[in-house]
């Protein structure tokens, strides 16, 4: 044990001597830290500012004067997705979906006012957020760092004489492989203080500690294979290259080509095209503003026969108010359907790209973080479920006030003149239906089961690595 | 003469080279992926929107067949916007996974449509994809320098520095001519899948040789650099990967830290109305109109569109003419946030720009999307194009709907405005998206 240690020491004691070692882990913590303080303070702005907007919002629904209840169906309301609290570490696909949606009856729109759209472009490949730091930028640092750690020692002839002497090259190698993960490690505590920072905030600890957990294995694979190539390779400038071309293919390649296969593989029909089957669907429905559309003869034949009535104006409800409630039911079943479909393509697509995280450890962490963090595509899908319950309820509900308050007659003859269309209103006190809307991420359980896949290929990575260390101490002896 | 002597030695001393191929092959593998995605991507949505425009087309006959008036017929109808991908898009999709490049949109208010956006996979997008622009950008200074920066350390770690050094008639010569062969060879690799798929695209001429030109630029850029750092004083004593590391540093510095310093300097100098505000704001415009007197939408309304003054006379509590109007008065209020916005958007791009001169890889990357109309400009234009169709839209039903035959012939002979009659034909005149010409050049400030 102790030689391990003293490998360890006598490690970091040359990265102290050489300085470039030295200015590298500075570099790196520091890029962290800057990283995570400007994203933290990023978020909770935007936190701030969609809590302001969502109650604004609110308010002003609830201020309309007077009206046709119909009128509120079109006059809508406004949802905004408040983002996780590891987000402030992974902002994950929250820059690409939109914020904030617009409901109203007869439609499900789409999120509007990506983060991207309004960006000055400059930030495709690149980010200051902590992941893209810690996923991308880390493993390079830890290359520039230890790609020299046993090579160094061969090319001294140091290491035959450690050898000869008797050292076991196991812990010869576990020492050297200590320090990098120590060096590692120091460039993941601005994100050990953030995650902490998050469990204050309410985040479960049992989250942020998987969280931790799955960026520190990241970390031990990464310093397990740039210290396997560093013992399978004879020259400094070999087992640079190859690390540095490593670097380029796991982190950078991989990532984007199994994006762009997914895209190939799975193509899913845009939101536009789906639509024009919608419509088709909905035709047959019959236009839920005509209540003489002959699509609702059967309700109401149904109607009449059960308030034992000969015409609708004798009913004691207002059929238009109840032809809007099972026109928008019926649509909504549709337009849920197809909807579900489109999340369901999505998933797919996104599946493919997660496969990768065999191929590369950076997809696996990836996944695993977005996953975790509760900023993946699983989340934005369940802000668009959460924000179309929201739309039906409040739709329905002033569907049922137009059916129940407001008379038949009135409502007929609204456009006679002035007086009439006064007389076709219900009471603003009838606002009062629309229920709060706060979105919280899924639960601790939930997003620790959808990611159990991902930090398995981590833990598989993890195995690779044990193999390759193993092969290099066969090569070494 | 000893110049082609030089690259001919060096050229027959690369072809002993492994390490040398196998970069090579990977490369060349890269950018057949790189123009393959592309090409895959750019048919995806041609296809795309030749189907949009057979549905819509469809969709919009059997709409209008039902209308018995011209108010319901502007209201059921929706209208297909597009942007094609240019013929050189496969090699750079640039903002197209952002920026939406169809709409459908009818004669509302365009404030309450123009923002949906019908995006792609956003965890697609997040990912980022691997195009080709993205390969000459951001990868081509990386394989630049794995293939340069051991230019003389290697030979010198090897014991043959002062053997070359000795045999070359000029040591500068010597140097540029090895480096010019490998990065010739890079070049090759790289543009070769390009200019088939460009030629199976069918690319113009000029904007191909106008990637080639960046690409080769690009290329030249990286290996100045690597020559001469190579050669200062400070590498001569640091070794290959030493040399390599600070590379590294440099390619990080502008590729990594150059664009993410300028994006947040960016939002901090440009001040931009939140999205939300111009919708909400639209919202209220238009709902309110519903409670508000009739002069309250006219007035407005007659203030742009002085023509119809004399036809705002409502026989109902509702009709049409007033309805459309409210809903131009809608834009109308929220047309002020809405320039800013674009402004705004324009302005970061300008400055995004201007900041890509201290960034070879975002300067590449610019110029590449630029070429292939795939930038945030060539967005905007789309959307200004949809704004104009709009506008044209507006253009051609006020008139039905005010009824300017009807009020003529009223004032020649003095008597009150007929009730506008509905004629199936006049609509076959409607414009079209697909043969629309910007012809409106005050529409921006009609709007």
């Amino acid at each position: 044990m102790s030689v391990i240690q003293q490998v360890t020491r006598d490690e970091w004691r040359f990265w102290h001597r050489t300085k470039l070692a030295a200015t590298i882990i500075i570099i790196g913590t520091l890029l962290t830290l800057v990283s995570g303080v400007v994203n933290t303070l990023e978020m909770q702005h935007a936190s701030h500012e969609r809590e302001h907007l969502q109650q604004s919002a609110q308010a002003q629904f609830l201020e309309q004067p007077d009206r046709h209840p119909h009128r509120m169906v079109h006059y809508g309301h406004y949802v905004f997705r408040t983002p996780s609290a590891l987000s402030i570490i992974e902002p994950g696909v929250d820059a690409f979906t939109g914020t904030s949606i617009f409901l109203e009856g007869h439609k499900q729109n789409t999120a509007m006012f990506a983060d991207q759209r309004q960006a000055s472009g400059m930030t495709r490949f690149s980010s200051l957020t902590p992941s893209f730091l810690l996923q991308v930028l880390v493993p390079l640092f830890i290359i520039l760092i230890g790609y020299a750690s046993v090579t160094r020692e061969k090319e001294a002839g140091t290491l035959n004489i450690m050898i000869t002497q008797g050292i076991n090259v196991w812990h010869l190698l576990l020492g050297k492989y200590f320090a990098l993960v120590s060096s590692g490690l120091l460039m993941l505590l601005p994100l050990i203080v953030a995650a902490v920072w998050a469990s204050i905030n309410g985040e479960s600890a049992l989250i942020t500690s998987s969280f931790v957990a799955g960026y520190i294995l990241y970390i031990l694979v990464w310093c397990g294979i740039v210290l396997a190539v560093s013992a399978v390779n004879q020259k400094n400038s070999a087992s640079f290259a190859i690390l540095v071309s490593l670097w380029i293919v796991l982190c950078i390649l991989l990532p984007r080509i199994g994006s762009s296969s997914a895209a190939a593989i799975a193509p899913s029909p845009s939101k536009l095209e789906a639509d024009f089957a919608v419509k088709a669907e909905l035709r047959k429905l019959g236009d839920g503003h005509d209540a003489s559309d002959p699509a609702f003869e059967q309700l109401k034949k149904n109607l009449l026969t059960k308030y034992n009535v000969d015409k609708v104006e004798d009913l004691p409800i207002n059929f238009r108010g109840t032809v809007a409630q099972y026109s928008e039911n019926k649509l909504t079943e549709i337009l849920n359907q197809f909807a579900e479909k489109r999340m369901q393509e999505e998933l797919e697509q996104a599946y493919i790209a997660r496969q990768f995280g065999w191929l590369t450890p950076t997809t696996a962490i990836r996944s695993f973080s977005m996953l975790i963090a509760g900023t993946s595509l699983e989340t934005h899908h369940r802000f668009l479920r959460e924000a179309e319950k929201l739309r039906f309820d409040f739709v329905q509900s002033l569907n049922k006030v137009h059916q129940d308050n407001l008379s038949y007659e009135a409502d007929a003859n609204r456009n006679k003149n002035a007086d009439a269309t006064k007389a076709a209103r219900v009471d603003a006190a009838n606002w009062q239906v629309l229920s709060e809307f706060s979105f919280k991420p899924d639960t601790a359980q939930t997003r620790l089961l959808r990611s159990a896949i991902y930090a398995l290929q981590l833990l598989f990575w993890c195995g690779l690595i044990v193999l390759l260390l193993r092969f290099a101490v066969r090569r070494i002896s | 003469m000893s110049v082609f002597s030089n690259i001919n030695r060096e050229a027959r001393f690369l072809v002993k080279q492994r390490y040398f191929f196998a970069l090579l092959t990977i490369v060349l593998l890269l950018s057949v992926f790189s123009v393959w995605s592309g090409i895959s991507e750019t048919n995806t949505q041609l296809s795309t929107i030749e189907r949009l425009q057979q549905k819509d087309a469809i969709d919009r006959a059997n709409v209008l067949a039902k209308q018995s008036d011209y108010g319901s017929a502007a209201y059921y109808s929706f209208h297909l916007t597009y942007s094609a991908p240019s013929a050189m898009a496969f090699a750079a999709m640039g903002q197209r996974d952002i920026y939406p490049w169809k709409h459908r949109i009818r004669m509302l208010a365009l404030e309450g449509q123009i923002y949906e956006t019908d995006s792609d996979n956003p965890e697609l997008s997040f990912l980022g994809r691997f195009d080709f622009a993205f390969l000459i950008s951001v990868l081509l200074p990386l394989f630049v320098i794995l293939l340069l920066h051991d230019l003389r350390s290697a030979e010198r770690e090897a014991g043959r520095y002062d053997l070359l050094i000795a045999t070359a008639s000029k040591q500068q010569r010597l140097w540029l001519s090895r480096a010019s062969v490998l990065c010739a060879a890079l070049a090759i690799a790289l543009l070769l899948p390009f200019v088939i798929g460009a030629i199976i695209m069918q690319a113009p001429l000029v904007s191909t040789l106008q990637v080639i030109a960046v690409t080769l630029g690009h290329i030249l850029f990286w290996m100045l650099l690597t020559l001469w750092f190579t050669a200062s004083k400070v590498a001569v004593k640091q070794s290959s990967a030493q040399i390599a590391s600070v590379l590294l540093a440099v390619w990080l510095g502008v590729a990594v830290l150059v664009p993410v310093v300028s994006d947040i300097a960016i939002d901090e100098m440009v001040q931009s109305p939140n999205g939300g505000e111009i919708v909400l704001t639209q919202r209220e415009g238009v709902n309110d109109a519903w409670d508000l007197p009739f002069a309250d939408t006219w007035a407005p309304f007659i203030a742009t569109h002085p023509q119809w003054k004399n036809n705002t006379e409502m026989s109902s509590q509702f009709e049409w003419k007033w309805y459309y109007a409210f809903q131009q008065v809608g834009d109308q209020k929220a047309a002020a946030l809405s320039t800013a916005y674009r402004d705004a958007t324009l302005e970061k791009n300008n400055l995004a720009q201007r900041f890509a001169y201290i960034s070879p890889p975002m300067l590449a990357q610019k110029l590449l999307s630029s070429i292939a109309e795939t930038d945030t400009l060539a967005a905007m234009k789309y959307e200004q194009k949809v704004r104009d169709y709009h506008q044209a839209l507006r253009l051609f039903y006020y008139p039905l709907l005010f009824g300017a035959a009807e009020l003529n012939e009223a004032q020649n002979n003095k008597t009150k405005v007929k009730k506008v009659a509905f004629d199936a034909k006049a609509l076959s005149k409607l414009p079209s998206f697909s043969t629309f010409k910007n012809t409106i050049h005050t529409a921006k400030e009609n709007i």
